[in-house]
């Protein structure tokens, strides 16, 4: 997809049955393992409402995240999407202090921050959003918010 | 760390408070995980003469190298232990259960649990990766299983993970279950009343770990392939459009099907909630009356659906009843009133009545008035009233759960249609097995029945050419008497494998292509599926390459493990033999039946494919010899000379 384009996950957190399709394809992916607390997106459930709310990068046209990294160990790529560079990331969390989304994460364990890439070098597009078997998570261009 | 595997077994000791680990990888090489771990682990560390109730005996949770990964309807788990339910004495026997657990449980760095022994006042089991704690549960005793988990998910945070039992299982009520979110429970075998007895009330586990497979790009390559993964079970063929195209929810981590078992319902406040598998029968209008069934000198009436049923089917989770015992209840309670038997002991019955069902359920859950009658089950039950009510009650509680005190199901008579030959295979399953076999061999056999009903001519064609491909005869599902041994130890073999790797027995095995819609069914001569898709699962994330005769052997070797603690309990022909009256009712279907002498052919041609011995249907030494399962021997010996 071109960068005019500017793609993104769109989210329809309403349509979601947590079957974790996309946490754990995002983790494989990008770590070799199914882990959760590895992907680049969350899922959360409200057990006592039955309702799950569905946290991913929006690729917004002015990162704030972007902005607000005090090492420049982020940019953004062709696609517009911003990327970490881990051997620059001091962990900080900053990035994720910005996000107006709550969409950035740290890694309990390693500190590491996790961000969505939309898949970065997989020339078909995200693996959550060719998973996902309800229509939650789609790939659209971007809709214009952020 | 491997890949797959966690590579430890989690110990709870409740009695002293001991918690250890060992290591898990030699077993789990060799048997996979799941519940040929369990029977593996079960045969190790159950004592010979215990009983269901006994601190000795061990609740084991088991996963599989596949649980937790991206691999399709893995979320699963099993679990076993000795069943307070079996009748007439405890057994070994297992559960699955779907959800988020056994992937924590992974996550948290665990391939399985075994816990031991009795705590002297309720406790939890909290576990946080390597930080494993008993806690006072003092404060949730007494609470529903939704209210545990709620409480345990607001203290904990809402990444943990939750089993728990509710009033049920805390009054070892004998079919209680353990819960797990919304609708997941290990529900047949009465394991809510072994952790009741245990003084546990619930496991929380939380992960931050995860699961690293060996290939990720054919594990990828597997999951995306379409048309493989996205479709329903095989008898889709002969759905119509709304059903297959129906939203429903999952009821597993990694699911990714439209499964036709589940739909959605809402509460009395409109909160949308998930009903699986026999949940829909609880809430959807009419469908308790399927119940009905006439032949025989048995009289089953139709069950009836109450304007409430979705408030009473999350009430029946809440008290952790296991949401079968309706099937057979209702309708029994309903032929004591049509037989002018209004009360029981004194207690009032009108099970048409929501509000009488209602007070009923918390009857039983609590062992009150008749619910201490029939917290024990239908079955004991029966032997408590027999002289009190007329014998035909007596004889129609004891068909309903025929086989060793669970429901009647799938077995061509009683609320399911299994013509000839599937009910004959289904028996096969019934007499050599702990527990009601069929419920985990939907795909594996029993649901193609359903074609059969759907088009009797096309479908034995096919048929045909299906069973020379997989059984490499052609009369396996020839509705016939004969030759069906290979079919039910087949349908077993999958089985045991899919509670083992694990995946859902309602995906798997594809022993039928996907079909979409029934004229592309109409049009084929082969409709055999591939068959090979867990071996490239269970490479893909575990690097092993597995063949097909190693994975069967690991199932046969299992299945022997757990005939064995079978036998340990007395289980033999002449108990197995005794089911045959139930068969001499004609099939709901076609009105087929078999008698004494022509059931006892059917256990001899399974025994004798087993290689039982035909006199107990116990494993022979030289069985024991070709699997390498000579330990076993002594203790066989034993129990046939004692």
């Amino acid at each position: 997809m071109s960068a005019k384009q500017h793609p993104r996950v769109h989210v329809r957190s309403d349509l979601c049955r947590d079957c974790q399709a996309c946490l754990l394809s995002c983790s494989l992916y990008h770590e070799g393992e199914c882990s959760p607390g590895l992907a680049r997106l969350r899922v959360r459930k409200d057990m006592a409402r039955y309702e799950f709310t569905i946290s991913i990068c929006r690729q917004c046209r002015r990162p704030k995240c972007l902005e607000a990294c005090p090492v420049g160990a982020m940019r953004l790529d062709e696609r517009g999407v911003v990327l970490i560079d881990d051997g620059l990331c001091t962990h900080c969390g900053e990035c994720a202090a910005a996000c107006p989304f709550g969409a950035i994460f740290q890694h309990e364990a390693s500190g590491r921050i996790l961000k969505c890439d939309l898949c970065a070098g997989r020339a078909e597009g995200p693996l959550c959003t060719a998973l996902c078997p309800v229509g939650a998570l789609t790939l659209a261009p971007h809709g214009g918010e952020g | 760390m491997a890949y797959g595997w966690m590579g430890k077994i989690l110990q709870v000791d409740l009695s002293t408070g001991k918690i250890s680990t060992r290591d898990s990888l030699p077993l789990a090489r060799e048997y996979v995980g799941g519940r040929a771990l369990a029977a593996r682990l079960a045969w190790e560390e159950i004592p010979r003469r215990c009983d269901a109730f006994d601190p000795e005996n061990r609740i084991i949770i088991a996963t599989g190298p596949l649980t937790g990964t991206l691999a399709p309807t893995t979320g699963r788990t099993v679990m076993t232990s000795l069943s307070p339910r079996t009748y007439p004495r405890a057994w070994y026997t297992h559960s699955t259960l779907g959800g988020w657990f056994g992937p924590a449980l992974k996550y948290a760095g665990y391939d399985a649990v075994i816990i031991s022994g009795r705590a002297a006042a309720p406790v939890y089991l909290d576990i946080c990766d390597g930080e494993v704690r008993l806690m006072d549960a003092g404060d949730l005793w007494g609470l529903g299983a939704r209210s545990a988990q709620l409480q345990l998910r607001a203290r904990l945070g809402e990444a943990a993970q939750v089993l728990a039992i509710g009033p049920a299982g805390e009054n070892r009520v004998r079919f209680a279950t353990v819960q797990h979110a919304e609708e997941n429970a290990a529900g047949h075998s009465g394991f809510g009343a072994v952790w009741g007895a245990k003084n546990l009330k619930a496991i929380a586990v939380r992960g931050s770990g995860g699961v690293r497979v060996a290939d990720p790009d054919a594990l990828l390559r597997e999951v995306l392939q379409a048309g493989v993964y996205r479709a329903t079970p095989c008898y889709s063929a002969i759905q119509g459009e709304a059903e297959l195209t129906r939203r429903r929810p999952v009821c597993s981590q990694a699911c990714t099907f439209n499964c036709l078992v589940n739909s959605y319902s809402r509460s009395d406040e409109g909160r949308l909630q998930p009903a699986v598998c026999i949940g829909p029968i609880w809430c959807e209008e009419g469908s308790m009356e399927l119940t009905r069934y006439s032949g025989g000198g048995v009289e089953v009436p139709a069950g009836r659906n109450f304007p409430r049923d979705v408030h009473l089917h999350a009430l029946c989770n809440d008290l952790g009843l296991d949401l079968w015992f309706r099937l057979v209840m209702q309708p029994w309670l309903i032929r004591c009133r049509e037989l002018g038997v209004h009360r029981i002991r004194g207690f009032p019955i009108d099970p048409e009545d929501g509000g009488w069902f209602e007070g009923f359920m918390h009857e039983l859950a609590e062992r009150r008035g008749l619910g201490a009658l029939f917290a024990d089950d239908l079955r004991r039950a029966m032997d408590d009233l027999e002289g009190e009510l007329p014998a035909e009650l007596i004889r129609l509680g004891r068909e309903l759960e025929f086989d060793f005190g669970f429901p009647a199901h799938r077995e061509g008579r009683f609320w399911d249609e299994e013509p000839l030959p599937f009910w004959v295979i289904s028996a096969m399953m019934h007499v050599s097995e702990g527990r009601d076999p069929t419920i985990g061999a939907h795909q594996s056999s029993l649901l193609i029945a359903d074609l059969l009903l759907a088009d009797r001519e096309l479908a034995l064609r096919q048929f045909r050419v299906l069973s020379q491909k997989v059984w490499g005869y052609p009369d396996g599902l020839e509705p016939t008497f004969e030759h069906k041994a290979p079919v039910a130890i087949w349908s077993q073999h999958q089985h045991l494998l899919l509670d083992s790797l694990p995946l859902c027995d309602f995906a798997f095995p594809q022993l039928v292509r996907p079909i979409g819609g029934v004229e592309e069914w109409r049009a084929l001569e082969d409709i055999s599926g591939d068959l090979d898709i867990d071996l490239r699962l269970l490479a893909a994330v575990t690097g092993i390459a597995w063949t097909r005769e190693a994975l069967t052997r690991t199932a046969e070797r299992a299945a022997t493990l757990e005939r064995t603690l079978l036998a340990r309990a007395g289980r033999q022909r002449s108990m197995e033999e005794a089911l045959a009256p139930h068969f001499k009712l004609p099939c709901r279907a076609d009105g087929t039946a078999i008698d004494e002498a022509g059931f006892a052919r059917l256990l001899d041609e399974y025994y004798d494919a087993r290689g039982w011995d035909r006199e107990r249907g116990w494993p022979t030494p030289a069985l024991l010899r070709r699997l390498g399962l000579e330990e076993l021997a002594p203790e066989l010996e034993a129990l046939r000379n004692p």
